[in-house]
C-alpha cells in the first residue's frame, strides 16, 4: 500500500473501532436466534450459555412438523404451510391493492384538474396524522359489520390506500415531462389511456417503492391480523408464531427455528433490495 | 365577403369553448373517477374510524353483544379520574417514550455520523444497524425474551461475566420496561440512523470543509456546523421518534401480555409495562369494553395530536432552515 493509503487507513481506524462492535451489537440477537435454534433442550438451559451453534437442522424439520420434536418426542401441529399460504396471499393482495390505489390517485391528483382537488388532497394530507392505533376499535366494529372477521379481506382491504404511496406517485407523476402528455394529446390519447401506455409503465421506480414497503409492512403484520383472525384458515404466520410460543412454553429451540423460519424470508427481501428499501426511506423518511 | 367571415369567427370560438368545457367536465369526471378508490377506502377505513371514535367513547359498547347505551361523560370520568392502571399506563408510557427516544435518536445520529464519508463496508455496516428495523417484531421479541432469561439467558451470562448479579428482566416490576426499552432502541435506532444519514449527505460540504481549514476540531465541527445545519432532519426525526413510541402496543404485547396474570390483562409484574397503547387493546378485545377502548382512544389521539401540535409551534421558530 502506498504511503496515502495507510495514512487513510490509519484516519478510518478510530470509526471501525467504534462501528464494527455496534454492528456486532446490532446483528448479535439473529445471530443467537441461529444458535438457539441450532441447539438441543439440554444445550439452551446450560449457565453460562453454549455460545456457538450446535448444528441440530433437525430441529428445523421437527418445527414444521415433519419428525418428532427430538426433546419430547412428540410431534408439534403447527400449520406452517398454510400460515405461510395465509401471509402470502395477504401480502401480495394488499401489495396489488396498495399499487392501484396510489398509481391512480397519484396521477389525478398530479396531473388532472378537477373542482376541489385542493381541499381533497388536504384531507389525504389530514388522514396521514390518524395513528392506526386510535382507529383499531372502530374499524373492528365496522368489519364486524361486513361479516369480515377471520377472512383474507379483512387483512387486505383497510391497509389497501397509503398516503405514503399517493404522494409518491404524485411527485413522481409531477416530475414528468410535460411533452410528453402534449404529444400524446395531439394524437387524441385521453388520461386513461396516457396513464396505461406511457406514464405508468415510467413509473416503475417509485412503484418498486411503494410496493417493497407494502409487502413487507404486511408480512410483519401483527397486532391488526390478531385482532381479526380467530381460526388457522387464516392466521398469517406472525399470528401462528406467537400462538405457538404461547401454547407451547416448553422447547425454546423449536420457537427459535420457527422465529427464523418467519424472519427469513424478510430477511432475503431486505437482502436483495435494500438499495430501493433504505433509500424509499431516506427519501421520504416515513413510520413503517 | 368580409361580414361573412366575421359571422364565422365568434361562432368558430363559440364551439371551441363548448368542445373545452365538454373536455374540462369529462376531465373532472374522470379525475374524481381515478381517486375514488384510494378516497373511499382513506375515509372509511381512516378518516370515518377517527371521528367515530369521539362518538363511541359516549357509550357503553359490549364488543361481543354489541350491545349499546348512551352515557354520558362516564367513561371519561373513570377514565381520568378512578382509573388507577389508565393513570399507570400514562407513566409508564412517558417513561418508555423518555426512556427510548433520546437513546435512540443520540445513537442513530452518532452512527450516521461515523458512516458519513466514503470507506470501505460502508453500506454493509449500514445494513446490519438497519436490519432489526424491518425484521417482524414478533420473531425479535421471541429472540429478545431469550436474551433475557432470569437463569440462562446470555444477557445476565454477560452482567455475570462483569461481576454483577443476575437481572429476572421481564418478571421484574422494576426491569420489565428498560428490558423493552432495550428491544426498542436496538428495533429503531437504524431507521433513525438512516434518516440522519440522508440529512447529513444533504449538507453542503463547502462549510464543514471552510471549518477544516479555519483548523476547527472535529468536535466544533460538529457542534458548530453539522448540528445546526441538520436541525430540520432532527426536529423531523424527534417528531416521528415520539408519536412512534407514545403509541407504542406491539412490543408490550409480546413480551408482557401473558406476564402478571392473562386474565387481568397482563401488562407486565405489578402492571409495570403497561402502556396507553396497551391498555386500549386489553380494554377492547380482551374485555370488549369498545365504549371505554373508544374513550381511551380519544385520549391518546389528543395527546399525540397536542405533542405534534407543540412541536411544530416550537420548532418552526427555533429549528434553522437553509
Amino acid at each position: 500500500m502506498s504511503r496515502r493509503g495507510w495514512l487513510r487507513a490509519l484516519e478510518l481506524l478510530p470509526r471501525y473501532l467504534v462501528l464494527v462492535p455496534f454492528a456486532a451489537l446490532f446483528a448479535f440477537p439473529f445471530y443467537w436466534m441461529l444458535v438457539i435454534s441450532l441447539g438441543t433442550l439440554q444445550s439452551v438451559f446450560v449457565f453460562p450459555p453454549i455460545l456457538y451453534p450446535l448444528w441440530h437442522w433437525d430441529n428445523y424439520l421437527a418445527a414444521v412438523g415433519l419428525i418428532t420434536d427430538p426433546s419430547t418426542g412428540q410431534y408439534l401441529h403447527i400449520p406452517w404451510p398454510r400460515y405461510f399460504l395465509n401471509t402470502v396471499i395477504v401480502a401480495t393482495g394488499t401489495t396489488g391493492l396498495v399499487l392501484i390505489t396510489s398509481v391512480l390517485g397519484g396521477y389525478a391528483f398530479a396531473s388532472m384538474a378537477f373542482p376541489g382537488k385542493k381541499l381533497i388532497f388536504g384531507l389525504v394530507l389530514a388522514v396521514y396524522m390518524v395513528p392506526t392505533e386510535v382507529t383499531l376499535v372502530p374499524n373492528f366494529i365496522i368489519l364486524a359489520n361486513l361479516h369480515w372477521i377471520d377472512s383474507y379481506q379483512a387483512q387486505i382491504v383497510p391497509f389497501g390506500a397509503s398516503v405514503f404511496g399517493i404522494f409518491l406517485m404524485r411527485q413522481f407523476f409531477l416530475g414528468l415531462p410535460n411533452d410528453l402528455w402534449e404529444a400524446a394529446q395531439l394524437d387524441g390519447t385521453g388520461h386513461l389511456r396516457f396513464l396505461w401506455l406511457i406514464a405508468a409503465p415510467l413509473a416503475r421506480p417509485p412503484m418498486v417503492t411503494i410496493g417493497l414497503f407494502t409487502f413487507v409492512a404486511a408480512w410483519n403484520a401483527f397486532l391488526w391480523p390478531l385482532i381479526v383472525t380467530n381460526s388457522d384458515s387464516y392466521r398469517p404466520v406472525q399470528v401462528g408464531l406467537q400462538a405457538f410460543s404461547y401454547a407451547d412454553a416448553t422447547n425454546p429451540v423449536l420457537h427459535a427455528a420457527g422465529s427464523l423460519i418467519v424472519t427469513l424470508p424478510i430477511l432475503i427481501i431486505f437482502l436483495l433490495a435494500q438499495r430501493q428499501i433504505v433509500g424509499g426511506i431516506a427519501a421520504s423518511g416515513i413510520r413503517g | 365577403m368580409a361580414t361573412q367571415r366575421s359571422a364565422e369567427l365568434p361562432r368558430r370560438a363559440r364551439t371551441v369553448r363548448a368542445d373545452r368545457r365538454r373536455r374540462n367536465r369529462a376531465d373532472a369526471l374522470s379525475g374524481y373517477l381515478l381517486i375514488s378508490p384510494a378516497m373511499t377506502l382513506l375515509i372509511v377505513f381512516i378518516l370515518i374510524p377517527a371521528l367515530w371514535i369521539f362518538w363511541l367513547s359516549f357509550q357503553r359498547w359490549d364488543l361481543i353483544s354489541g350491545t349499546s347505551d348512551y352515557i354520558g361523560t362516564a367513561n371519561f370520568e373513570r377514565l381520568l379520574l378512578r382509573d388507577d392502571v389508565f393513570r399507570k399506563a400514562v407513566w409508564q408510557t412517558v417513561y418508555f417514550v423518555a426512556g427510548t427516544v433520546p437513546v435512540s435518536m443520540a445513537l442513530g445520529l452518532f452512527l450516521a455520523v461515523l458512516l458519513n464519508r466514503a470507506m470501505p463496508l460502508r453500506d454493509f455496516l449500514r445494513t446490519v444497524i438497519f436490519t432489526p428495523y424491518v425484521m417482524p417484531i414478533v420473531s425479535t421479541a421471541l429472540i429478545f425474551s431469550f436474551i433475557y432469561h432470569p437463569d440462562v439467558g446470555v444477557l445476565n451470562a454477560a452482567l455475570n461475566a462483569f461481576g454483577l448479579p443476575k437481572i429476572a428482566w421481564l418478571d421484574s416490576p422494576q426491569a420489565i420496561m428498560p428490558a423493552i426499552i432495550i428491544y426498542s432502541v436496538w428495533q429503531h435506532t437504524g431507521y433513525n440512523t438512516v434518516i440522519f444519514l440522508a440529512g447529513l449527505s444533504n449538507l453542503p460540504p463547502e462549510l464543514d470543509e471552510a471549518a477544516r481549514v479555519d483548523g476547527a476540531r472535529a468536535w466544533a465541527r460538529f457542534w458548530q456546523v453539522t448540528w445546526p445545519l441538520l436541525s430540520p432532519t432532527t426536529y423531523f426525526v424527534l417528531l416521528i421518534n415520539i408519536v412512534a413510541s407514545f403509541k407504542v402496543v406491539q412490543p408490550i404485547l409480546i413480551f408482557a401480555g401473558g406476564v402478571g396474570g392473562a386474565t387481568s390483562g397482563g401488562g407486565g409484574p405489578d402492571k409495570a409495562a403497561e402502556t396507553i397503547g396497551y391498555y386500549l387493546y386489553v380494554q377492547a378485545f380482551s374485555f370488549f369494553h369498545a365504549g371505554y377502548a373508544a374513550a381511551i382512544s380519544v385520549v391518546l389521539f389528543l395527546i399525540i395530536l397536542v405533542i405534534t401540535g407543540l412541536q411544530v409551534g416550537v420548532f418552526s421558530r427555533r429549528v434553522f432552515y437553509r
